[in-house]
């Protein structure tokens, strides 16, 4: 004969393994149906393309633990599309898939943008590098 | 006695669970697979579930994943140490309060429905607490503080993601469950020299690897 707690454990288990599952499928359906497609590169509230910041940017090359990664670097950036006073704020970084770093201008200064949109800082953990990135909001 | 038997236990099955993180987790990640998914699926739940059957003992699988998180800490093969280990620590914790409830014996485990609801929990909840664990304490840890806003905005993806990771759970525990039944335990004259063994290859062999790519 079965003890009655496990009687409940028999039951309740299964229904929160199902309910799992289901937080897990709707939040597949969501992320997919949520996904942001943009060509540009939002920064301080203006469009740009990863073309036109490389133009008007300064290439960089920086050593990372994944070895040396080339972009335009993101402090002569900040300069060049009107941040003024770039230590007084706080940068957060987005990708179209909803992740987002947000770091300060000590950080900012060290990291580079590459031509395939992903954000790099070196000496840092990777949770802070950014990939697919579609916005850095100046706040 | 028993104690050290434990602790060389601790030390050799998060050495082994460390060591597949560093080792086939780099190859997979390589492959483009979810490797966070497959890891935490398969090699983590099977490591945690076969050192609870054999041992028998709460708080051996904290003591796992502090012994595997510092391991991954000398990872040479893929980046983010610190965001690993941080989760890998997390993950051995977790798993202790999802089968704080379950006896010892693990006589709830009987039915099939239990153990593949069990490995879609464990799988499920272990490896998405790691991952969030990771997004918060990584910033905070590598200063760059930790804002909610950023957590929240991605936490459909985290969710998301731990369907995978939820359903190898569901074949791995019932399939590691079924190992009950072959005697484990090894003669106490070979049990220290077999796990120091086995713990000190794991270790030299990832740190080996370090000193040689760095």
């Amino acid at each position: 004969m079965r003890a009655p707690m496990n009687l409940g454990k028999e039951k309740i288990i299964p229904i929160f393994a199902m309910i799992v599952l289901f937080i897990g499928i709707f939040s597949t359906i969501y992320v997919h149906a949520n996904q942001i497609e943009k060509d540009t590169i939002s920064i301080n509230g203006q469009d740009y393309t990863i073309d036109q910041l490389f133009s008007i940017g300064k290439i960089r090359v920086i050593e990372t633990d994944e070895g040396e990664k080339t972009g335009i670097s993101l402090d002569e950036l900040m300069s060049t599309v009107g941040v003024g006073c770039t230590d007084c704020y706080k940068y957060t970084i987005k990708a179209k898939d909803g992740y987002q770093q947000t770091v300060d201008w000590t950080i900012l200064k060290t990291g580079i943008l590459t031509d395939y949109g992903k954000v790099y800082f070196p000496n840092t953990a990777h949770t802070l590098w950014v990939r697919d990135v579609i916005e850095i909001e100046v706040k | 006695m028993k104690n050290l038997k434990l602790l060389a236990g601790i030390l050799v099955f998060g050495s082994l669970w460390g060591f597949s993180e560093c080792i086939i987790g780099s190859s997979i990640n390589e492959s483009g697979l979810p490797t966070g998914a497959i890891m935490t699926g398969f090699f983590a739940i099977t490591f945690l579930v076969i050192s609870r059957m054999t041992y028998r003992q709460p708080g051996m699988q904290l003591g796992m994943g502090l012994v595997a998180g510092a391991l991954r800490l000398f990872n040479p093969f893929v980046g983010c140490h610190l965001c690993s280990a941080l989760a890998i620590m997390a993950e051995g914790a977790i798993f202790e309060i999802i089968w704080y409830r379950i006896s010892l014996d693990l006589k709830e485990l009987k039915p099939i429905t239990m153990q593949i609801s069990m490995g879609i929990l464990s799988s499920y909840f272990v490896y998405v607490g790691g991952y969030i664990i990771t997004q918060i304490f990584t910033p905070i840890v590598s200063g760059s503080g930790f804002f909610i806003e950023n957590l929240i905005s991605f936490m459909p993806n985290i969710l998301s993601s731990g369907l995978i990771a939820s359903l190898i759970g569901a074949f791995i525990l019932p399939a590691v469950l079924l190992t009950r039944k072959i005697d484990l335990r090894l003669k106490d004259r070979l049990y220290y020299p077999t796990t120091i063994g086995i713990s000190a290859f794991c270790w030299l062999f990832v740190i080996g690897n370090w000193f040689l790519l760095s």
